[in-house]
């Protein structure tokens, strides 16, 4: 198909549809002062950033701040009180987790029913948090920080009891430092409590 | 380097010296395939950016072409219908090759585990996996910590070996 801007077709070659029409040289002397214009103005940027402190976090060295809720691996909390883990294996945490990556086992009746065995697959998890969620003794939390989790083999991915088990206090947004044990089991009514009657953190 | 890499030559003082000076090469310069799949892939371009800066550990070049990488960081979930390309680029890669199954997606499946027909229950099902980066993405932080454990692996010289797949648990609830 001969188009506009075959010369064969026996018409005059016209310039394209982007080449300016009219002043050819002077529209060449605009982009030349216009091109080292621009850059000049982004070598500008760039001379700015070079005296600025340098961004990058030396990971293994130094960490990130991490956001408040950032999610990592799940730690089962203990109470303070009793020394026993919070966990009371109802079981709710398995039976909502979308990819059941939960397994776990209870021993004992009431009060002092406690998980025998509770495995976490971190191959499978999702981290999407609802186990901490549904639990109703705040037992299992993931605002623990512990990121780095890397392994050759996925058997070792497979969290057990012993390795869940808290071995600090994890703070969470709500109670960012350790709240002091009271001396006696908590009363009912814990604002009545004076402040001298409560025991500093041991 | 394949002369090192057949049995067939007795390990020497000469061959191990040289063995362990190919392997800080490598260690040093595992430049990994652009090989983003799904969500994961947004953390891995955080991982190569100025702010954790891969470079400093020399995994920051990421390749466009399988001739020319190392390591191939497997970030996302693999279909059905990326698996024959992943193994195919996985094959067209030259002999020291690492992988990395980044998230949980391409570890297991992840969140597709169950009931799903479309996802292959680990990118381990299709090539030997070295390292597994477990999170859903893992942050530049946890990715950087598997190139590090990567590192480890190949200055001792370790490589994986196919089929090293443990069960996972049965579901807890009937699918």
């Amino acid at each position: 198909m001969a188009s506009a801007h075959n010369p064969v077709a026996g018409r005059p070659c016209q310039s394209p549809w982007w080449r300016p029409k009219g002043d050819i040289m002077g529209h060449y002397f605009s982009d030349l002062f216009g091109g080292s214009a621009s850059i000049l103005r982004s070598m500008w940027v760039t001379l700015r950033y070079l005296f600025t402190p340098a961004i990058t976090v030396q990971y293994p060295d130094e960490q990130r701040p991490q956001p408040l809720r950032a999610l990592n691996r799940h730690v089962l909390r203990i109470d303070d009180v009793t020394g026993q883990l919070k966990c009371t294996a109802c079981e709710a945490c398995a039976r909502i987790c979308p990819t059941r990556c939960i397994e776990l086992t209870g021993t004992g009746k009431g009060k002092n029913r406690h998980p025998s065995a509770f495995t976490i697959d971190h191959n499978l998890c999702m981290y999407c948090n609802l186990c901490v969620e549904v639990c109703p003794f705040d037992a299992i939390t993931m605002w623990t920080r512990i990121g780095e989790l890397s392994s050759a083999d996925r058997g070792s991915l497979v969290y057990d009891l012993k390795a869940l088990t808290a071995d600090r206090y994890y703070p969470s947004p709500m109670t960012p430092e350790k709240p002091s044990i009271p001396e006696k089991p908590p009363v009912p009514e814990p604002e009545k409590v004076e402040v001298g009657a409560t025991a500093p953190a041991a | 380097m394949g002369l090192f890499d057949n049995k067939q030559i007795e390990p020497g003082v000469v061959t191990t010296t040289v063995e362990w000076l190919f392997n800080w090469a490598r260690k040093s310069s595992p430049w990994p395939m652009t090989f983003g799949l799904a969500c994961c892939a947004i953390e891995m371009m955080a991982a190569g950016a100025s702010r954790f800066d891969l470079d400093r550990f020399g995994a920051g070049v990421f390749r466009p072409s399988p001739r020319q990488s190392d390591v191939m960081i497997v970030a996302g979930t693999v279909t059905e219908k990326m698996a024959p390309r992943i193994k195919t680029l996985y094959e067209q890669m030259p002999d020291p090759k690492w992988v990395i199954a980044m998230g949980a997606c391409a570890i297991s499946g992840g969140p597709f585990y169950y009931d799903t027909y479309h996802v292959v229950k680990g990118v381990d099902l299709l090539v030997p996996v070295d390292v597994y980066v477990p999170g859903c993405p893992p942050t530049p932080e946890a990715l950087i910590f598997g190139i590090l454990t990567l590192q480890e692996q190949i200055t001792r010289g370790k490589r994986a070996q196919p089929g090293g797949r443990p069960t996972l648990p049965e579901p807890l609830v009937a699918a």
